[in-house]
């Protein structure tokens, strides 16, 4: 008894916490990206770039990555998409090529292996900090930590099959 | 069925008509009057039945008479209901009337002659003038009647039922004299009417629209010729006169009829009460009354009306406006309560009296001149407040002309203590002589006394609507009243004090709103004039209404409109920071109107135009309360005459300077700069004896404002406050970069506004002016730091003799932290190699001091000095880094004859924007420095005689040791700034423009490499809108045009009206 009542309140407080956060946290979210975006577009980083998806919702973005012109990737560009929690920047977005890729560090579905979009996360990374990021990673895979165990055997036994892998495997995506 | 309603109609129709003209009682006068008694008076009733009478008339009892009207109907039905048709035979020998009908007609005949009126025969002559009182007698064949005959008679006709019962045709005496009565006056009386007012008038129907008032001859000695008024008066005396002998005429025969009754009652046989009989007089004088009201003519009341309008307006004290003409002045004089002596008013009174009595007495005072005279009185009352109080603004206790001092201090309500002289004025004018003359006028025409027909209810009532007028007249003078302010003092007085009711307010604020537009939000003005004018609308309204609800209602429109002002930021700035000596300069202005306003009286020069010049000075009688500490007037909020600065009265200047220096003034201003913050938390002060409630229209949460603030009004009226300090740093920053020499008057407008917005929000300023106090002692100690390892001195390639020390060049630099100033475009341009060194040189200097730190140039922000020396001349410019480096193109020691330059040479050499080539030409062509050969080529101008042949297009004409002579030295130049001031702000606007489009297309391609390849344009529009912070401003034809001239560069294209980038 003594404990229910004691209790009670204590599971009350942190889901009134929760909710409150949450929502207070989607705006912040809304307009920390809406400011991010007015800094990618006025200051543009070569190669990346990236947009609100067409339907309007701001917490859904569209990215591009320009292959870096010394790897295997060069000339090719990659699409990316990027779901921004409601806590955004307290936690990474998801991040997914949406171009197949063939890389060490992305799996075929388009899930990249990133310690700075998992436990390295910080408030202080943007989308244009993610997206170089994911652009070096095309020029310097990790590949002690490999998603995708041929393609890091590949990098560095035979370049030349693994610049045919990736011309295979990429493909344009059509406009949706 | 619609016949059937048709019928039912025209029955209806019938009764009416018949109930309305009686047209079956048509006969006063029995027809079957007896023959032996026709021969001498019959001709006095005889009916158109009656050929035998000799002079009869076939009108006199004619039914069809126009003023056979309604008036007797009551009376007729009352004594004539049972009368059948007169249809009788005219011969009663017959034996079914009997004796009895015989003898009632004999006393019917004896009683009628007495009584009847003249007939037309004799009348029309003897009207021709006034009638006599002989002629008032009975006619002289009649008074062969003797009294008792008549009595006897009478007596037969009034009792016939009893006294005659077999006499079945018998008729009321009193109905056919009244019809008598009803025929003479329509027959007779109304055409002498007409004749009067007619003939009088001189232009035959013209006197109704006679309207216009003369002065009257009597008062002014026979000045004038022809006035209206005293023609008017004449017809309506005549007219009065003819009316009276009328009435004399009818009530003799109604005297002897009521004489009657009173014998009949007295005798025996009374059966009628006397009161009956006065009844009956009583009821025949409203009848004839009620006749002659109804046919009194246009034209003779419009005389009336001319008449009481004049006489009511000696009384009252309103001279004559329209064209009465007082001759001897070009401007009426102002209308004035005249005083109890005045011998004018009283003789006019006296006569209105007179008049009136008449009018009434004649019947001409019923309903209509009541109509009339309400209308005079109306527009008297508009009259005398718009003729008395408009552009009258400082009513001081005296009063205008003639409102003497007496009269100020005439019964004041209870907490009127703060009502303004004109106020007072007003409410004793209308106390004293409108509702005085109202009730002597309406008394006399209203007879029954026992209500008194003015109470003192009507006379509030009267003030009332007169102070509805006076606020109604100061409300169409607002927007001048605005502009004279302080002058006006005493009409914003007057208005607050009528301002009571919402609908007032709304009013107020809907017509200042009207003035606003038509008078100042227009192109016409400039953006100094609408500030200027804001200045002086906010604190008029201030003393009007200190909670600043009306403001706040009509400031929207200003605001709307001076936002549209690009500059209007600016010029408040400029205005704030005006220098001491333009304060002093105004500030002298400002007395030296005084001194001339004082000199002469104020000239009550309506300000015709909205334009500034027309402002005036405050008055003396407010400059002396300066002096003691506490405000005289009662005027809420409004401390600025108790300030300790002497200077800080309102800023009016004669000659408004070409800056806001009002603001300046007002910064200066302790009162001004209080900030309202802390005094919100006490909410009410329990002290304050003038406190009222909040205005009912303000809004839900609404704050009283405690002061009048006018900086802070203005301000939020352009915008937030960040707008205001953007634009104020912007400002500041020019001026900091632009004179080397001091930034007191920056630092303490610096500090005044510090209190106004706090610390934090001017924190950019501080940092702003620490900076360039800082790069003075930093470019100190890097020129001190330089000395050691001076190479050799920067010379001009070709130095000049003997004047190694002045050609050695100075270089300051204002080091600026990029963060804190405003942006400031880097401009792209070749300097001369010599400048270039030295920056480089600087720059080591610089990251030797402060490490880690880089300098980036600004290189046309700055100002040189450059001594050129010519053939025949030096020359010594202060002039703008961008012009230095122009010129120094020019200087080239292998040329021959004098140096030309193409624009496009120089933009080859420098590099630099064309635009700002080709205006540093035109200034060095100012300067007389070169001369334009043709199309963008200029040509440098060694000697002035010289320079004729340039310009005549013979270059080249200078011998060979001329050449190559021009040597430039640069020298003193000094650090990066100018201040972006200087360039035309339609440039900063395009630049600022351009790099907003340059974002916009960044976000457009960012949008369709990502979001989706191809979009339309309502979608990219419906994006932008969403994204683009701090809104997309452009409408969606703006963008079409963006997007098309994109699509024309080749970067979009359009599939399927979807836009799509190029791929490359």
């Amino acid at each position: 008894m003594e404990d229910n009542q004691n209790a009670a309140p204590g599971n009350v407080v942190p889901n009134k916490l929760g909710g409150g956060a949450r929502k207070g946290g989607d705006q912040q979210a809304t307009k920390r990206l809406q400011t991010e975006l007015m800094q990618l577009m006025t200051s543009a980083a070569p190669g990346i770039s990236a947009f609100p998806s067409a339907d309007g919702n701001l917490l859904s973005w569209r990215a591009t990555i320009a292959g870096p012109d010394d790897t295997p990737y060069a000339g090719l560009t990659f699409k990316l998409s990027f779901e921004f929690p409601s806590n955004y920047p307290y936690a990474p977005p998801t991040v997914l090529y949406m171009t197949p890729i063939y890389h060490p560090n992305v799996d075929f579905s388009g899930r990249i292996c990133l310690d700075i979009l998992k436990d390295k996360w910080t408030a202080a990374y943007n989308v244009q900090t993610v997206l170089l990021s994911l652009q070096s990673l095309l020029g310097e895979p990790n590949n002690a930590s490999p998603l995708n165990g041929e393609a890091a055997e590949l990098w560095d036994k035979d370049p030349a099959l693994f610049k045919i892998k990736v011309m295979d495997r990429h493909k344009d995506l059509e406009e949706d | 069925m619609s016949t059937a309603v048709a019928s039912r109609w025209q029955n209806r129709r019938r009764q009416v008509f018949q109930s309305v003209f009686q047209t079956d009682v048509s006969q006063p006068t029995p027809q079957s009057t007896p023959c032996v008694a026709a021969p001498d008076p019959g001709h006095a009733f005889g009916g158109p039945l009656a050929p035998t009478t000799t002079t009869t008339t076939t009108t006199t009892t004619n039914p069809a008479t126009p003023f056979a009207g309604p008036i007797f109907s009551q009376a007729a039905t009352q004594h004539l209901s049972a009368l059948p048709l007169p249809a009788q035979p005219r011969f009663p020998s017959l034996a079914t009337a009997g004796d009895d009908q015989v003898t009632y007609d004999r006393a019917w005949h004896v009683v009628t002659a007495r009584i009847a009126l003249p007939s037309s025969a004799t009348a029309d002559d003897s009207f021709g003038t006034l009638p006599s009182d002989s002629q008032l007698r009975p006619p002289s064949q009649q008074a062969t009647i003797s009294d008792r005959d008549f009595y006897d008679a009478l007596a037969l006709v009034v009792h016939a039922p009893t006294l005659l019962p077999r006499a079945t045709h018998t008729d009321d005496i009193v109905a056919w004299h009244a019809q008598q009565v009803r025929t003479h006056f329509a027959q007779h009386v109304i055409p002498l009417l007409s004749g009067c007012v007619d003939g009088e008038d001189g232009e035959p129907g013209g006197e109704a629209s006679h309207h216009d008032k003369g002065i009257g001859a009597r008062r002014d000695g026979g000045k004038r010729k022809g006035n209206h008024y005293e023609r008017h008066m004449v017809m309506v005396m005549s007219s009065i006169r003819t009316l009276e002998a009328a009435f004399r005429l009818y009530f003799y025969g109604l005297g002897l009829l009521v004489r009657g009754f009173g014998r009949l009652v007295d005798g025996s046989c009374a059966e009628k009460p006397s009161a009956d009989a006065e009844a009956l007089a009583a009821r025949f004088q409203r009848d004839i009354h009620a006749l002659v009201g109804n046919s009194a003519s246009e034209g003779l009341m419009g005389s009336v009306s001319t008449v009481l309008a004049r006489l009511a307006g000696t009384i009252l004290g309103i001279p004559e406006g329209e064209n009465g003409g007082t001759g001897s002045k070009p401007t009426p004089p102002r209308p004035a309560a005249p005083t109890d002596k005045d011998l004018r008013a009283m003789a006019a009174r006296q006569r209105l009296h007179e008049v009136v009595e008449q009018l009434h007495n004649v019947g001409l005072a019923g309903e209509r001149f009541q109509v009339i005279f309400a209308e005079i009185m109306n527009s008297m009352m508009s009259r005398f407040v718009t003729g008395a109080y408009a552009d009258l603004w400082n009513l001081s206790s005296p009063g205008p002309d003639g409102v003497s001092a007496a009269a100020n201090t005439i019964s004041r309500g209870p907490g009127s203590s703060f009502l303004s002289p004109c106020i007072m004025s007003l409410s004793d004018w209308v106390e004293n002589h409108f509702a005085r003359l109202s009730f002597e006028i309406l008394s006399r025409v209203q007879p029954d006394a026992s209500s008194s027909p003015v109470a003192l209810s009507d006379v509030k009532t009267y003030q009332s609507l007169a102070l509805g007028r006076l606020a109604a007249l100061r409300i169409s003078e607002l927007f001048d009243i605005a502009l004279a302010w302080p002058s006006s003092r005493g009409a914003v007085e007057d208005l607050r004090a009528t301002i009571t009711t919402t609908a007032r307010r709304l009013q107020l604020t809907a017509s200042f709103s009207r003035a606003l537009q038509r008078r100042l939000l227009h192109p016409g003005r400039s953006t100094l004039e609408i500030l200027r004018t804001y200045i002086a609308i906010i604190r008029t309204l201030h003393a009007l209404d200190p909670s600043k609800v009306l403001l706040s209602h009509i400031e929207p429109s200003l605001q709307l409109y001076l936002c549209q002002r690009e500059d209007a930021i600016r010029v408040v700035v400029t205005g704030l920071l005006s220098s001491a000596e333009e304060i002093k300069a105004a500030r002298k202005a400002k007395e030296d109107a005084k001194r001339q306003q004082q000199g002469k009286q104020r000239e009550a020069g309506p300000l015709v135009t909205p334009a500034m010049p027309s402002r005036t000075t405050r008055t003396p009688r407010t400059l002396r309360t300066r002096h003691n500490n506490t405000p005289v007037t009662p005027v809420t909020g409004d401390t600025r005459t108790t300030s300790a600065a002497p200077t800080s009265t309102a800023p009016t200047n004669t000659q408004p300077s070409s800056k806001l220096v009002e603001l300046a003034l007002l910064l200066n201003d302790p009162s001004q700069t209080r900030r309202t913050a802390p005094e919100d938390e006490g909410d009410l002060d329990w002290d304050d004896m003038n406190w009222v409630p909040d205005p009912v229209d303000a809004g839900a949460n609404y704050k009283r404002p405690k002061s009048e603030d006018v900086i802070g009004t203005l301000i939020s009226a352009l915008g937030s406050e960040d707008v205001f300090i953007k634009e104020f740093a912007s400002v500041v920053a020019g001026r900091l970069l632009g004179e080397p020499a001091k930034f007191e008057q920056e630092l303490r407008v610096l500090d005044l506004l510090k209190r106004r917005f706090g610390e934090a929000a001017l924190q950019n300023c501080d940092v702003m002016i620490r900076d360039v106090q800082d790069s003075r002692r930093l470019d100190a100690a890097i020129l001190r730091a330089r000395a050691p390892e001076v190479e050799t001195p920067i010379r001009t390639p070709q130095a000049k003799k003997g004047s190694d020390d002045k050609d050695e060049m100075q270089y300051h630099a204002r080091i600026l932290s990029r963060l804190f100033w405003p942006n400031l475009d880097k401009e792209h341009f070749l300097l001369p190699k010599e400048i270039t060194e030295y920056q480089q040189w600087y720059e080591r200097g610089y990251e030797r001091l402060k490490s880690k730190r880089k300098l980036a140039w600004l290189n046309q922000l700055g100002q040189a000095r450059v001594d050129l020396e010519l053939e025949d001349r030096t020359v010594t410019v202060e002039c703008s880094t961008v012009e230095a480096t122009v010129i120094y193109a020019f200087q080239d020691a292998n040329e021959p004859g004098p140096v030309r330059r193409s624009v496009e040479e120089l933009y080859l050499a420098l590099q630099m924007d064309e635009d700002l080539i080709a205006d540093a030409l035109v200034f060095w062509a100012g300067k007389g420095v070169l001369k334009r050969l043709s199309q963008g080529v200029y040509v440098v101008v060694e000697s002035t005689s010289s320079g004729a042949d340039a310009a005549a297009g013979t270059p080249g004409g200078q011998g060979g040791p001329l050449a190559s002579s021009g040597v430039l030295s640069l020298g003193d130049g000094d650090g990066e700034a100018v201040a972006s001031a200087r360039k035309p702000a339609g440039a900063g606007l395009s630049a600022k423009e351009q790099e907003r489009r340059v974002m916009y297309w960044q976000y457009i391609t960012g949008m369709l490499t990502n979001a989706s390849t191809s979009m339309a344009l309502a979608q990219v529009a419906m994006m932008m809108k969403m994204l683009v912070p701090d809104g997309f401003p452009w409408s969606n034809e703006e963008l079409q045009d963006f997007l098309g001239e994109k699509v024309a560069d080749g970067q979009l294209e359009v599939v399927g009206s979807k836009y799509k980038l190029v791929k490359k």
